[in-house]
């Protein structure tokens, strides 16, 4: 039984269809790398799934639950995870707090005790410190803990982005880009917090990524869409050799 | 050299007077909130009881609009609702005071979360005006509502302090001063403990809510409410909780206004006291409850300086209405506006960095 599984998903803004019968499926611990040129749908299959957009047709089961028609705030009480390809921070907030909003959902104080700042609530809240903590450490966010989010270098808030989802307990994580806009350094830092958050973590992970050397060494399973339908999929060496792939990216050679 | 203390345990990350500067400035606020009303004269005590009333209805405003990003030109209409609630628990009912101020909360509150669905809809400026529309039929029904309301001509507000038409009401202290033995208070100080009392608790709520997670959703709902709603939080709940609070709070507001004006009448809850309040929360700083507080105390303060100024104002000097009053917050409102766009609180953050920095010039 796979954690994730999708099934022949079309979704079409008018005359565009932007998703045209894509199937897929996750297997639990796996990284999954999704590929395919700009325009593919690699982003409205995430907003599917996440419930942002609503498919026109097709299954989305997620740990043998229907995801199809919930809420985003469902799907993320559901255990996804998702961090957002063009930065999605609160400027005026300070890391801590960014990260403290992941957690949001596990909170079982209610706004009553919040409001009259209960002992519950600060039990609560120093319980949730503690697991933030760990993250900040895993991350190596230590020195901007106090920082508002608005004032901090690009690398940086990729990794605060990373770290919210991740304080979320997600089953399953949606990568959109982490390693966009990121120079070689950072970019090899990603790399390295996407294997350790597969092997200490153990969470899923679906990658999107337009850097494809990053992705053929992460990826243990990988799925090409080009306009909106799944055009290979397999293991990353029969993905370098697919030459439907190749076509997609480069296009066809002109005839001799 | 005052500097930060060195946290290290969560629990001190999450009180409210961490270092000892900030318990020393506790300790004045304290000192001179119980002193104000034994130093003030008459004057200066309605200006102190006007503050407070100004930072209970700026607090509230803050929640709506500065934390969960819900412009409300509405606050006029939830003000009067508590107000009238009160005056009308009090005259119609012979309710006492610290019964009807709650239930005159829960009357605005109920409106509020009316409101608020439509919250879920429209943004920005359509909010602002349904909000507008809000003011307006509340103010129409307290024109035609003359047999609960009085109409233009207005009603009283008794303070009853218990049960009972001829329960003794809070102005009977006028002329016979209330003994404690060590001090007597009029019933002017005994208005101004009880409504120091009510500031602090609104106060203290609102910090709360900025601190918690509750607060933390409202904010993330202002700046980003997709992003939101996909980390779990509940967008429509959020925004509903954040008018229901708001608006409790105003109708407490309003209910303090009304024991303090003694006698209502309906012109006072338009758009002007609307735009006051948003005018408050601007010049303090938006989003901070720093900002309510100091907004609402700047705002009530600037009237009678104005007064005390305008005699040597050209100009104003010949005119003998308040003109001077508004045009003087006008020009302070647009300078802060301009230079300093996070109002007061910005204000004191420069202040709070040059002297953590101090002798250096960063810190």
């Amino acid at each position: 039984m796979s954690l994730l599984a999708i099934n022949d998903l079309h979704l079409s803004f008018g005359g565009v269809r932007a998703l045209n019968g894509i199937s897929l499926s996750v297997e639990e611990g796996q990284i999954v790398g999704l590929i395919g040129p700009n325009g593919a749908g690699k982003t409205s299959l995430f907003n599917c799934i996440c419930g942002v957009y609503i498919p026109d047709t097709g299954a989305i089961r997620f740990d043998d639950k229907n995801m199809v028609g919930l809420k985003p705030y469902r799907v993320a009480e559901a255990g996804i995870a998702r961090m957002f390809q063009n930065l999605a921070l609160f400027d005026y907030l300070t890391t801590m707090e960014n990260l403290l909003l992941g957690r949001h959902h596990l909170y079982r104080t209610s706004w009553w005790s919040d409001m009259m700042g209960a002992g519950r609530y600060r039990d609560e809240e120093i319980r949730h410190r503690k697991v933030v903590e760990e993250i900040i450490e895993f991350l190596n966010l230590e020195r901007y803990r106090k920082h508002p989010v608005g004032m901090l270098p690009y690398g940086v808030l990729k990794r605060i982005e990373l770290g919210r989802a991740l304080c979320m307990e997600p089953k399953l994580l949606l990568l959109d880009e982490p390693a966009a806009g990121l120079n070689q350094e950072e970019t090899e830092d990603m790399a390295r917090y996407i294997l350790d958050i597969k092997e200490e973590l153990g969470i899923t992970q679906l990658l999107i990524e337009h850097d494809l050397s990053m992705v053929l060494d992460l990826a243990d399973a990988i799925q090409v869409l080009d306009f909106g339908q799944g055009i290979a999929s397999g293991d990353p060496d029969a993905i370098r050799a697919n030459p439907r792939v190749l076509e997609a990216y480069a296009g066809k050679q002109a005839a001799p | 050299m005052p500097t930060r203390a060195l946290t290290t345990r969560h629990a001190q990350d999450l009180e409210l007077f961490a270092d000892r500067w900030a318990k020393a400035g506790l300790v004045l606020l304290v000192l001179l909130c119980l002193g104000f009303p034994f130093m003030a004269g008459n004057k200066w005590l309605v200006v102190g009881l006007q503050a407070q009333i100004a930072i209970v209805g700026s607090v509230s405003l803050m929640i709506l609009t500065g934390f969960a990003g819900q412009i409300s030109m509405g606050h006029a209409a939830f003000i009067g609702i508590g107000a009238y609630t009160t005056a009308m628990l009090g005259e119609h009912h012979h309710f006492p005071f610290w019964l009807a101020l709650p239930l005159a909360g829960l009357a605005a509150a109920a409106v509020g979360m009316m409101i608020g669905p439509f919250a879920l809809r429209l943004r920005g400026l359509y909010l602002a005006l349904i909000t507008v529309g809000l003011v307006f039929i509340v103010k129409h029904m307290l024109y035609h509502q003359v047999a609960w309301t009085g109409g233009a001509k207005g009603m009283k507000v008794p303070a009853y302090l218990w049960f009972g038409g001829d329960a003794p009401k809070l102005s009977d202290y006028a002329k016979e001063p209330l003994d404690l033995g060590v001090v007597s208070l009029d019933s002017q100080q005994l208005m101004f403990f009880v409504f120091l009392l009510l500031a602090v608790a609104v106060v203290l709520c609102g910090v709360h809510i900025a601190r918690s997670n509750t607060g933390r959703a409202m904010m993330a709902v202002r700046d980003h409410d997709l992003a939101a709603s996909v980390l779990g939080i509940h967008p429509a709940r959020t925004k509903v909780l954040a008018f229901g609070i708001s608006s409790f709070f105003a109708g407490v507001c309003g209910g303090m206004l009304a024991l303090q004006l003694s006698y209502l009448m309906p012109d006072g809850f338009g758009l002007p006291m609307s735009v006051n309040y948003i005018a408050m929360i601007v010049l303090g700083g938006i989003g901070t409850i720093f900002g309510g507080v100091w907004g609402a105390i700047m705002f009530v303060v600037l009237h009678p300086v104005a007064e005390q100024l305008q005699p040597y104002v050209p100009y104003f000097s010949e005119r003998t209405d308040t003109l001077f009053s508004t045009v003087l917050f006008a020009v302070v409102v647009c300078i802060f506006l301009i230079f300093e766009p996070l109002g007061l609180f910005g204000f004191w953050l420069r202040i709070k960095r040059y002297f953590l920095a101090w002798p250096f010039r960063y810190g």
